[in-house]
């Protein structure tokens, strides 16, 4: 059977301007239990790369620079 | 990273402590203390750092057992009754004699528990008959501190590896584990002289109402691995159609937290405000009455804070928003809900396998040794009822000594190369698939499938429907699944474990033809306990490659149970119709 | 196929080290963390450097990383910390230095009882707090005179973790305190002695304008256990808080005040049936086969733990 892509919104935001991600840092990334963050390639800074959030909060608490917002994911808001 | 590289890696050690949560770290920490020559290594799918249900910390200790508040002998007493007599009582009192030294212990890691202006732990009563909670206001640093120890006595972590399969030599002995690298799918073979699992709950069993496969009430990461793992080498696991269901906020998921909010003053009530459990032990009893009063017209269920002071929420609100479900104060936000105001609205969890809240784990002893040679188990995997965060760490400490002690008296046991092989074949099969079905949809059907047929009240027929169903997801599992990344093929592994435990889930189910423990084991066509037939322990194992179940009786008791003590809960009980 | 390490580094802490001297400090914070996990006692004069960094941010993450440690050394840093001008700084600092428990830092933190700075002095005696360093004793009673009430709080708290009974008068000074909460503090520090004036302070804080000391007094009776202090509590039982009528009602439970028995029939009736579960508890501690027909009337509550609660009551006052 073929695969289709269908969208889904993700809670956490990652605000680009504070993350220092292209300075090393991975620590939101380290921390997840999940491990639904990444670096990206493109940007050089993190974002949620799988819809598999626990809304627990560590990549939030951890971030060095306060760049990291968890929000409730959206079927369970 | 993410993608899929071809590596295989052998390392040895004394000690393996499999899940690095709450209970892994004690033990590979108390491994490591009690013989200092040896090596130790704790291998975690996440890591160490955060990971496990205590990630963000815990609001307190539910089940402390402190001089001059609560005795051992009592604390056993409780957990007999609540868990309606089925239980071995000398893991109990071992436990309830231990932990207040883990509680100091813990203390000197710099764990916070709250003080009063003495500085002695503020121990608070949650109700006559003795239970005791020891809130943790600052509980969030939890982790930091039992890392730090871990870095101090220089234990090999390795982060980021989920463990698949344990290895066994020719005699029956463990010899060891295999992991798979999470980010990119190299394998590591761990040859151990003993092996300690600490997987956590099977979290991912049931789907939560919300439909997220993610919104669980225990950390997702806990998605039934080492139950799988215990089951595949052949250990028995005990009394798994005792599951684990727990009261909520509605829709969050998250701990409507009574144990905080209780000693405050705050309450479950039904819609008209009454309080309406009449169950004095947190059990399946209990969530039986909860169950009932969801179905009944005086629905639904609600926590009541409403009239409490303002200054009294604050306080309420800055632990729950701080620590264990943090996240918690944001889902009130947005839905405009102030506990001054409203009631919370409540539900009940999905079910699950867990011996933290339940009694539904790897069967152990006393010294955390599950059936198989060499391998412990320890926290909520393993079966000692109700044990909680303190259980974890507690028998992990006991785990982590006795493996220790056995692994210096013993060599490294020999494994057959050809496991890890056959292993290698099953775990990477989708990658080598062009097409076919994601392990998200798998999981999800699985999930869906035990909410629709394994979920209390059961049902014989529907139980037999749901075996056929899952095992039509097992083909599809075995044979059309397909990943594109190491990160797809981690959730592969996971949802494996799933499908293993659903289909524990029922045969246990099924088994046990009685009812027993409140909602937990509600058996429709059996609506009474039996203690003529059923007052003993279930057990679950592989026997040539098949799945059989077998009754194993309960160890005299220790602490005996008074006839009227007993006959007073019995009274308790109600007609299981909502 | 590839070689792969599958351990967690140690971390080289003098790898690390180089990290502190880059020109960006956006890589300064990030080895400042890295410093912390290594839990290695070399990464403390390292950290104690970094929280001199010109950059706020690496003073903080080194504040924070310094959590990690313990020792006279780690607190010298992070009672510089305390002296920050970045508040994030000394926040961090602060939270850092109530981490410690080695009696051996006190002298770190003993001079900064008499800071000019009310945050610093409280942060000092916050840290002082679990040391449990007799030297901290006379510092902090001075201290009980401070004009922030936040460091009279931490005062209170240093001696009541010292268990001094020379303590006494000092506490008992506190809490006839203006501000609530050191009233409340010493209130709750006073209950480890059984000594008549502790319990006549406690006593008489049953009297004060807040109902959240008035609750205090009500518990620490309870926890302080001399016996005529019932006599206050039964008067504590007309209070117009709930919150102190409950503390009241468990205290005399705990005390087994036969001559409250009566005084506590009336809360039998009280609206929120935590009282009246409460009263009923009370009672069958008490076990005054007088209230036997007030339990009675109670077997049958609405609420189910005020009806088990009663039933537990009766079948021990025998009735
Ligand atoms: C939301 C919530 C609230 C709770 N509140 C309280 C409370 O207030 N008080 C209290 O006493 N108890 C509470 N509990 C219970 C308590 O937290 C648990 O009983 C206890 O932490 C369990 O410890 P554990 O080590 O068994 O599991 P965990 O701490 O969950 O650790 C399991 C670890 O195994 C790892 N793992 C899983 N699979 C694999 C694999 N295949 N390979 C490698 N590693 C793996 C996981 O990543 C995880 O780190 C709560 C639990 C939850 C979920
Ligand atoms: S922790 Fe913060 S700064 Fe670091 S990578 Fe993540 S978002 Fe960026
Ligand atoms: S909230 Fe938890 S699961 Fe979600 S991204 Fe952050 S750390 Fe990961």
């Amino acid at each position: 059977m073929p695969l289709a892509s269908s969208p889904t919104t993700v809670p956490v935001v990652v605000d680009e301007a504070k993350c220092i991600a292209e300075k090393g840092c991975t620590v939101c990334v380290d921390v997840c239990p999940l491990d639904v963050l990444r670096i990206s390639e493109e940007t050089g800074k993190a974002y949620m790369k799988y819809d598999e959030c626990w809304y627990c909060m560590p990549c939030e608490t951890d971030c060095p620079t306060g760049a990291v917002s968890v929000n409730i994911p959206y079927l369970l808001r | 990273m993410d993608e899929i590289k071809d590596g295989l890696a052998e390392v040895a050690c004394d000690v393996l402590v499999i899940g690095g949560g709450t209970a892994g770290p004690m033990a590979a920490y108390k491994a490591k203390v009690r013989n200092p020559k040896s090596r130790v290594i704790l291998l975690e799918k996440a890591n160490v750092r955060r990971s496990g249900a205590i990630s963000m910390g815990m609001d307190g200790l539910n089940n402390a057992v402190i001089p001059g508040y609560a005795t051992p002998e009592q604390y056993v007493k409780e957990i007999t009754i609540a868990n309606d007599g089925i239980v071995d009582q000398a893991p109990v009192l071992k436990y309830a004699r231990n932990c207040y030294g883990i509680i100091e212990e813990l203390d000197r890691f710099g764990i916070r528990f709250q003080k009063t202006e003495n500085g002695d732990f503020d121990v608070k009563k949650v109700h006559h008959l003795g239970a005791y909670v020891l809130p943790m206001p600052n509980g969030d640093t939890v982790k930091k501190a039992l890392y730090r120890q871990l870095r101090r006595e220089q234990i090999l972590i390795s982060n980021r590896y989920m463990a698949t399969r344990l290895l066994t030599s020719r005699d029956g002995h463990v010899a060891g584990a295999i992991a798979v690298n999470a980010r990119t799918a190299e394998f590591l073979v761990v040859r151990a002289k003993t092996v300690i699992l600490c997987m956590g709950a099977a979290g991912r069993l049931g789907l939560p109402q919300s439909g997220y496969l993610y919104g669980t009430y225990e950390n997702a990461t806990n998605s039934g691995d080492g139950y799988a793992m215990a089951y595949h080498a052949g250990a028995k696991l005990a009394n798994l159609e005792c599951y684990q269901i727990n009261p909520l906020i509605k829709d969050y998921n998250g701990p409507a937290c009574a144990y905080v909010a209780g000693p405050f003053g705050a309450y479950t009530t039904n819609a008209e405000g009454s309080r309406f459990i009449e169950c004095d032990y947190w059990s399946g009893q209990m969530m039986q009455e909860f169950y009932n009063e969801l179905q009944s017209g005086k629905g639904p269920v609600f926590l009541k804070l409403d009239h409490l002071h303002d200054e009294t929420v604050t306080e309420i609100e800055t632990i729950l928003h701080k620590v264990e479900r943090p996240s918690r104060g944001r889902f009130h936000e947005g839905r405009g809900t102030n506990y001054r105001e409203k009631m919370v609205e409540m539900h009940i969890s999905e079910i699950g396998f867990c011996s933290g809240h339940s009694a539904s784990g790897v069967f152990v002893d006393d010294l955390a040794r599950t059936t198989v040679p060499g391998l412990y188990a320890a926290g909520d995997m393993a079966n000692v009822p109700h044990n909680y965060m303190l259980g974890a760490f507690t028998n992990g400490a006991v785990a982590g000594e006795d493996a220790a002690d056995v692994a210096s008296g013993i060599d490294l046991p020999e494994f057959d190369m050809a496991e890890v092989e056959a292993e290698r074949e099953r775990v990477l099969a989708p990658t080598r698939r062009e097409d076919g079905v994601p392990p998200n949809q798998l999981e999800y059907k699985t999930r869906r499938l035990v909410n629709d047929y394994l979920q209390p009240p059961k049902v014989t027929a529907k139980m037999r429907l749901g075996q056929l169903r899952l095992e039509e997801v097992r083909d599809d599992l075995d044979t059309n699944m397909m990943v594109r990344d190491a990160h797809e093929l981690m959730r592969s592994l996971e949802a494996a474990s799933i499908l293993d435990c659903a289909d524990m889930a029922a045969a246990a189910s099924l088994y046990r033809e009685e009812s027993r423990w409140g909602l937990y084991h509600n058996r429709v066509d059996f609506p009474d306990k039996n203690d003529a037939d059923w007052f003993c322990h279930t057990l679950l194992s592989k026997k040539d490659g098949r799945m059989v179940a077998e009754k194993r009786a309960i160890e005299p008791y220790l602490v005996q149970i008074e006839e009227h003590e007993r006959s007073a809960y019995d009274r308790q009980r109600i007609l299981k119709q909502a | 196929m590839s070689v792969f390490e599958p351990f967690e580094a140690f971390g080289d802490v003098d790898e690390i080290a180089d990290r502190l001297r880059d020109p960006d400090p956006s890589v300064r914070r990030l080895a400042a963390i890295e410093l912390g996990e290594t839990a290695s006692p070399e990464a403390v004069p390292l950290l104690a450097a970094a929280i001199a960094d010109p950059a706020p941010e690496v003073r903080r993450q080194a504040a924070r990383a310094l959590a990690d440690f313990d020792g006279i050394e780690a607190a010298r840093a992070l009672a510089s910390g305390l002296q920050d001008p970045d508040a994030e700084t000394a926040a961090a600092a602060a939270e850092s230095l109530a981490e410690l428990k080695d009696p051996e830092a006190a002298p770190a933190l003993l001079p900064l009882v008499d800071h000019a700075d009310a945050f610093v002095r409280a942060g000092a005696l916050r840290g002082l707090k679990a040391l449990r360093s007799p030297a901290a004793f006379a510092p902090a009673a001075a201290a009980l005179r401070d004009p922030a009430p936040e460091a009279r709080v931490q005062a209170v708290g240093v001696i009541g973790y010292l268990k001094l009974s020379e303590a006494l008068p000092s506490l008992i000074g506190a809490a006839r305190d203006e501000a609530a909460e050191v009233r409340e503090a010493a209130i709750n520090a006073l209950a480890f002695t059984r000594h008549p004036s502790a319990a006549e302070a406690v006593a008489a804080a049953l009297d004060d304008p807040d109902w959240r000391v008035r609750a205090a007094a009500a518990e620490s009776l309870g926890r302080i256990g001399v016996g005529d202090a019932a006599a206050a509590l039964v008067g504590a039982l007309r209070d117009g808080f709930w919150q102190v009528r409950q503390k009241a009602l468990v205290s005399l439970g705990k005390l087994r005040q036969r001559s409250a028995a009566q005084a506590i029939l009336p809360l039998l009736d009280e609206e929120l049936p935590l009282l009246r579960k409460e009263a009923a508890a009370a009672l069958g501690e008490i076990g005054d086969a007088g209230a036997i027909s007030a339990l009675e009337r109670r077997a049958d509550d609405p609420d189910p733990d005020v009806r088990k609660t009663a039933r537990w009551a009766l079948t021990r006052l025998g009735g």
